[in-house]
């Protein structure tokens, strides 16, 4: 048989102090449940008195003196912290590092033989600062598209370099980086001889996703287009 | 909103979009208090330290768990401590141990120990009001909450272990939380 449903807010104040102090069995605990769901959701009173016992038992944790965890524990938890984007889809490790070398080599290749000097030395630095952050063990690599973001856990920036075919005339592509569902103009940028060198001065790991658009040239970078990569997967550019 | 509670908001914001970053400010913040927390209901170390690992990990893969809307994120995270460490006490039915270094437990947590940490989160303050309001408690009122909250007792249990009906045991409970609360908004509200 269920227990009696209490109608009273003095039995219902009793059963949330109970239950905000984990204190409930059998009936009570049954009774606390359905109020939870039942009652409290709708009942302004009521939330008001959980909320206020709930900060009455957080209160009483601050009363213990804190006491500092063993230094083992935080890089304990370091090495269980898995990366939580969505929008990373991490390739294999030796699959990784091989098209990071990859990646990274032939961007050199093509800057080294076909651009102009003064062009190539800054895309020279960025490929060689790209290039340290894909030597560490850590580096991840996750395509956007036909190009890759290279980045490394507590760096305040990335790269997206790889070979990139030509948008279309009077187009450029556009780069956004994207967070609690809204976008934000990061630079436009073109291929050099079809290979891409992007520095983006900015922490990924602070975005949920990375998108690629396909934009007009010169036009306000307001939104973007549907015509675009992500770092999360399709769609991709029909014009691309 | 109490003092950190904003840092608190932003530090969250960004563990929603993975800041590993945040995680260690939030670990620095709140280890302390977490652990001590655990020490004291769980009575050993590697028990404690075993509930502040599974709550951070649980906050890491779950950090919208935390509503804004339902409270500060300290009582989010701390409550989850402790049910964590009521857990973990009852799972290993060590009560009986338990209260035994329990006993000792001021001579392993010194002052000294708790004044490095507490200016992490500013809750020296907030530490010396709760110990304030819980001696306004009767003794009486102060057994059953201590018994509930620091020993993961039951209110079935509390009312066997002190030998008294259980309706007596809900209405200290009652009783003692109704007069945290106004003591503590009282101060709030100072």
């Amino acid at each position: 048989m269920r227990p009696e449903y209490p109608t009273d807010h003095e039995t219902i104040e009793g059963l949330l102090a109970g239950y905000a102090l984990g204190g409930l069995t059998g009936d009570d605990a049954e009774l606390a449940d359905r109020l939870l769901t039942e009652h409290v959701p709708s009942c302004v009173a009521c939330r008001g008195t959980l909320m206020a016992f709930r900060d009455v038992t957080a209160d009483l944790a601050l009363s213990v003196d804190p006491l500092p965890p063993p230094e083992t524990l935080l890089p304990r938890l370091h090495r269980e912290l898995e990366p939580r984007h969505g929008r990373r889809r991490p390739m294999q490790a030796l699959a990784m590092a091989a098209g990071v070398v990859a990646v990274v080599g032939l961007a050199g290749l093509t800057i080294s033989q076909g651009m102009r000097a003064s062009n190539a030395s800054a895309k020279a630095e960025d490929l060689q600062a790209a290039a340290a952050i894909a030597v560490r063990p850590d580096a991840e690599l996750v395509p956007v598209g036909p190009v890759h973001e290279v980045s490394a856990p507590g760096m305040s920036e990335f790269y997206l370099i790889g070979s990139c075919p030509e948008p279309p005339d009077g187009s450029v592509y556009r780069l956004w980086l994207v967070a609690d569902g809204r976008a934000t103009f990061v630079t436009d940028f073109q291929p050099d001889d079809g290979q891409v060198v992007v520095a983006v001065p900015f922490d990924p790991s602070r975005f949920d996703d990375i998108w690629i658009s396909v934009e007009t040239a010169d036009s306000e970078p307001s939104t973007p287009s549907d015509q675009r990569w992500q770092a999360s997967g399709p769609p991709a550019p029909s014009a691309a | 909103m109490r003092d950190g509670d904003q840092d608190d908001l932003q530090l969250h914001r960004r563990l929603l979009a993975g800041d590993r970053g945040a995680f260690d400010d939030l670990y620095r913040r709140y280890s302390a208090p977490a652990y001590g927390l655990a020490y004291r209901i769980t009575g050993q170390q590697i028990l404690a330290q075993d509930v502040v690992h599974e709550a951070f990990l649980a906050l890491w893969r779950a950090p919208e768990a935390f509503d804004a809307a339902r409270g500060a994120f300290r009582t989010f995270f701390l409550s989850l401590v402790h049910h964590r460490a009521v857990d973990t006490v009852r799972r290993e039915e060590r009560m009986r141990k338990r209260q035994e270094r329990a006993s000792n437990l001021e001579e392993v947590v010194g002052e000294d120990v708790a004044e490095d940490v507490v200016d992490a989160v500013d809750i020296a303050g907030r530490r010396s009001e709760i110990r304030v309001a819980l001696g306004t408690l009767p003794p009486e009122q102060r057994q059953v909450l201590e018994l509930a909250y620091f020993q993961g007792m039951t209110q079935v249990q509390i009312a066997e272990h002190i030998q008294i009906p259980l309706g007596t045991v809900k209405t200290r409970t009652l009783a003692a939380m109704r007069k945290l609360r106004r003591e503590l908004e009282r101060k709030d509200d100072a």
